[in-house]
């Protein structure tokens, strides 16, 4: 066991001794070494059940929205990417900063638990990172209440544009089709939504029928799917990466996101979401002197 | 086993595509719909038995058949959703597709020889129909009809001539009406079924109560009639649930591991006790 | 019994496909599924595909019929189409199993799903036994023998530089016939292969699970589901379906697609109400679904066991381990 794991643990444990929060919302070893699952934990003598290791890479930010009516303070573990999470929940006026008790954790980024499955246990270390955190800019808690050991530095890691400049070089025609080869992938189960601290709506539009879409699964309606969630979030995308680890499919969902947060930094200046939970919104105000070329 | 009276072609999911020929306004937000085909009755259900009905190009949504003529199915509708809204609004004329009959019925042999206590509320009163017609039509194989009925207010009651006039000049029955709240021309009973029911008092000696309604009524009226010693065997209610396929096939109509399209849609009380209480 | 070189594969599968449809598993732009066999495809022999094969039998979008609306008057008519012959090769034992179940499904209880059917009777099965299970597999936890599928057409396993096949039917043996050009006779008995690692207490499970149903047990399980269909659409025994209109105009086409008793709408009432409006009654839907209500109806199987939902839930929500977790429970 590792020091911070004993140290998360314990704090935990006084939180909920201490009875500060009703719930504690963390991780927990899986069913192989590279699974790390969330736990929720109620009970003081349950915090052994706890653990921080290279494979926490499901954002917990999201799971928080089933306890926003729920009496007391829910406590939660919050990786750079988790923060930025619960701050996209605070500024869309999801869930109340007063209720909840943030855990800070600096991250050194996390483990590709695929390719660690494929290396064994014994070479597991040679695992890359998560692609998400190969292009992470904040490692560390942007909010907190609480942090555990000392800030990481954000090293060795990939330009976050880095794989959508290829994309942009492409004609239109290439485009059209590697993105149809991708979405024609697409089973449609929604785990990118799901998982997404941005898609935090009370109804979503493709939960209403067939208003807005068909459930007939195909090239069209995949493709409107990708791309109508990928500007719901735009501007509000944390890029925590989670889409795309959650797929199922292996759709390289982050290059949607990436290239429409681009599109923004060159528009309307640098802008990262779930930074400042109170600052603008760069979709969400007008200024006289916005780029307006289409006009 | 199938329940299809040989009706159905080798492909359960395709509809017959009828007629509307008669409309009957009901209440403000309940029509009755006379369908028919152009070979006559587009099946022949069981009381209690359902059928799928659609507009083709809208939607397809499961119905009781709430009577049937010697050439046609009644199916009475309430406006609550898409399909239910442009049925609403269509007439005579109107092509329809049909396809059916689904479900187990009502248990005609638990009420043979028993008197039969009705109990419906607003549009639950659509699958009761059914089976007091079939007991009306076979009077001699039932005992004592009883017939309580209950709706919001005395222009949301439906089947009005049959409350009214017909199935009072029937041999050995009573019918009893009650709504929730009067108008200036109401000179009937006003109050819930289930109060008006033990009011009524009717004796669970050698009698099945059926029950249709919506869910708090059916709630409150077991109550009751647990109150006034009904045991769970004699009771006999119908559910609903959500279905797209009618056949047992698409899975969303489960309760536990029966399907309301096919071990259903009509349950006695004892059984449901020994379901899952999810519906 | 008959053996084929693997360096003959290629040769093998392209003869056949000049005879009759064949669909292999294949990787293709990063994800496995069963696809039409050409030269060029990226076989995937070594592990099983993410996509599973009853795809092939019932498609995730299926048309039903076409409609002809004109004012008052409308048509319908059917589109089910039976196919040619084909062969679905390399089948694992586990999803072979799953296809026993659909066909309980589709094809009992009094009614006949025509487009399940004409697929079912077309499609002949060559099932490739697994030599040594994924570490997600637990199929054998259920009576399936990685090694063999009673239900294929043909068995076939890999033995060091070739593969035995054995016909297990009368389709299989035509198909063995047709094809002995490319295979030699071998005698002996198919080689056995290795048990799963992955475990759990199947013995009783049905009769442990039925007075379960109001354990807060549930409450817990759920927490961390979020709700997304990876589990169910990666299923093979999962064959729930939604029925759908698309029109155009004054025609259009009935159709059917998955659908998934993880997502609130599938069991929403027209007036509002819904008998499963939480994610703690779709949870318990799903994992009774499989572990109680299918060997209820069915006396059959709910889950094969192929581990698809372990190595692809977002939050590792593994059966086996809730499994484990009911055990646990009075």
């Amino acid at each position: 066991m590792n020091a911070q794991t004993a140290k998360i643990r314990e704090i935990a444990k006084e939180l909920l001794e201490k009875q500060e929060v009703q719930m504690v919302i963390g991780w927990e070893k899986g069913t192989f070494f590279y699974n790390s699952t969330p736990v929720f934990i109620t009970k003081p003598e349950d915090v052994e059940r706890l653990i921080w290791d290279e494979y926490c890479a499901v954002n917990l930010a999201k799971l928080l929205m089933d306890y926003r009516h729920v009496e007391g303070k829910v406590a939660l573990f919050v990786k750079g990417c988790d923060a930025r999470g619960i701050n996209r929940l605070i500024q869309d006026k999801v869930i109340d900063r007063g209720k909840t008790y943030l855990i800070g954790l600096p991250c050194p980024g996390m483990k590709d638990a695929g390719k660690a499955a494929e290396l064994g246990k014994d070479k597991a270390g040679e695992a890359p990172l998560e692609a998400k955190c190969l292009r992470c800019t904040h490692p560390n808690p942007v909010v907190y209440d609480v942090l555990v050991g000392e800030e990481v530095p954000v090293t060795g890691k990939e330009d976050r544009f880095a794989r959508i400049a290829d994309l942009e070089k492409m004609s239109p025609d290439e485009k059209f089709e590697y993105w149809s080869k991708q979405y024609d992938k697409c089973i449609r189960c929604y785990a990118c939504r799901n998982v997404c601290p941005a898609c935090n709506c009370r109804e979503c539009v493709f939960d209403q029928g067939q208003t807005w879409l068909e459930r007939a699964v195909e090239r069209g309606g995949n493709q409107f799917y990708g791309l109508v969630r990928a500007f719901h979030v735009a501007g509000r995308c944390i890029e925590c990466g989670e889409c795309e680890r959650a797929c199922p499919m292996d759709i390289p969902i982050m290059d949607l996101h990436h290239k429409i947060a681009k599109d923004i930094n060159e528009l309307f200046g640098d802008y990262e979401a779930g930074l400042d939970p109170e600052g603008p919104l760069p979709l969400g105000m007008y200024k006289t002197e916005d780029p307006e070329e289409f006009m | 086993m199938c329940n299809c009276n040989g009706s159905h072609n080798d492909n359960p999911l395709l509809p017959v595509v009828g007629k509307i020929i008669k409309i009957v306004e009901e209440t403000p937000d309940v029509k009755t719909f006379h369908v028919t085909s152009e070979n006559g009755k587009p099946f022949t259900p069981m009381p209690g038995q359902l059928g799928m009905v659609s507009i083709v190009d809208v939607g397809e949504a499961m119905f009781s058949v709430t009577t049937q003529g010697p050439e046609h199915l009644e199916f009475a509708i309430k406006r609550v959703g898409t399909l239910t809204d442009v049925l609403h609004e269509a007439e005579v004329g109107q092509s329809i597709g049909v396809r059916g009959p689904y479900g187990n019925g009502f248990p005609i042999d638990l009420f043979k020889g028993k008197d039969v206590l009705f109990i419906g509320g607003g549009i639950g009163l659509a699958p009761v129909r059914s089976m007091i017609n079939y007991c009306i039509e076979n009077r001699d194989d039932f005992g004592k009809l009883t017939i309580i009925y209950g709706a919001r207010s005395p222009e949301d009651l439906c089947f009005k001539d049959d409350l009214f006039e017909n199935w009072p000049k029937v041999r050995d029955t009573e019918v009893h009406v009650t709504v929730d709240k009067g108008d200036d021309n109401w000179k009937g009973n006003v109050g819930f079924v289930p109060a008006f029911l033990e009011q009524i008092n009717p004796s669970p000696e050698n009698t099945i109560a059926l029950t249709c309604g919506p869910p708090i009524m059916i709630k409150f009226v077991l109550q009751s009639l647990a109150k006034m010693n009904f045991q769970p065997e004699q009771i006999v209610t119908t559910l609903e649930m959500r279905m797209k396929c009618g056949i047992g096939k698409c899975g969303r109509c489960n309760i536990g591991s029966k399907f309301v399209c096919l071990d259903g849609p009509v349950f006695t009380l004892a059984e449901l006790n020994q379901m899952p209480n999810e519906y | 019994m008959k053996s084929l070189s693997k360096a003959n594969l290629s040769q093998f599968l392209e003869t056949m496909n000049s005879k009759v449809r064949v669909y292999v598993p294949v990787e293709q732009d990063g994800v496995s599924r069963f696809a039409p066999w050409s030269q060029d495809c990226q076989l995937v022999l070594d592990r099983n595909t993410i996509n599973p094969p009853k795809r092939l039998f019932f498609p995730q979008t299926e048309e039903l019929y076409e409609y002809q609306v004109d004012k008052q008057d409308a048509s319908v008519k059917s589109l089910a189409v039976k196919p040619e012959p084909f062969v679905v090769f390399g089948m694992r034992p586990c999803d072979v199993q799953s296809l026993k179940l659909l066909d309980d499904v589709f094809l009992t209880k009094g009614y006949e799903d025509i487009y399940y059917k004409q697929k079912r009777e077309q499609g002949i099965v060559i099932s490739l036994g697994c030599p040594e299970p994924e570490e997600t597999c637990f199929c054998d936890s259920w009576g399936v023998n990685p090694a063999r599928a009673p239900l294929a057409d043909i068995m076939m396993i890999e033995s060091e530089d070739k593969y035995l096949l054995e016909a297990q039917t009368e389709a299989g043996e035509k198909l063995l016939a047709d094809l002995s050009g490319q295979l030699t006779d071998q005698s002996g008995e198919l080689p056995e292969g290795k048990p799963c690692s992955l475990k759990v207490k199947n013995e009783g499970l049905m009769e442990h699970l039925q007075p379960k149903f109001e354990d807060p047990v549930w409450a817990e399980i759920c927490r961390k589901c979020i709700n997304c269909g990876t589990c169910t659409y990666l299923c093979p025994t999962c064959y729930c379906f939604d029925i759908l209109n698309r029109t155009r105009g004054k025609q259009g086409v009935k159709y059917r697609c998955y659908d998934s008793c993880m997502y609130p709408e599938y069991t929403l009432m027209a007036g509002g109400h819904n008998p499963r409006p939480t994610k703690k009654e779709r949870v318990r839907q799903r994992f009774l679904h499989k572990l109680q209500y299918i060997p209820e109806r069915y006396q059959e199987l709910g889950c094969v066991g192929c581990g698809r939902c372990i190595k692809k839930c977002p939050v590792n929500l593994d059966i086996t381990r809730v499994i484990n977790q009911l055990w646990e429970v009075e």
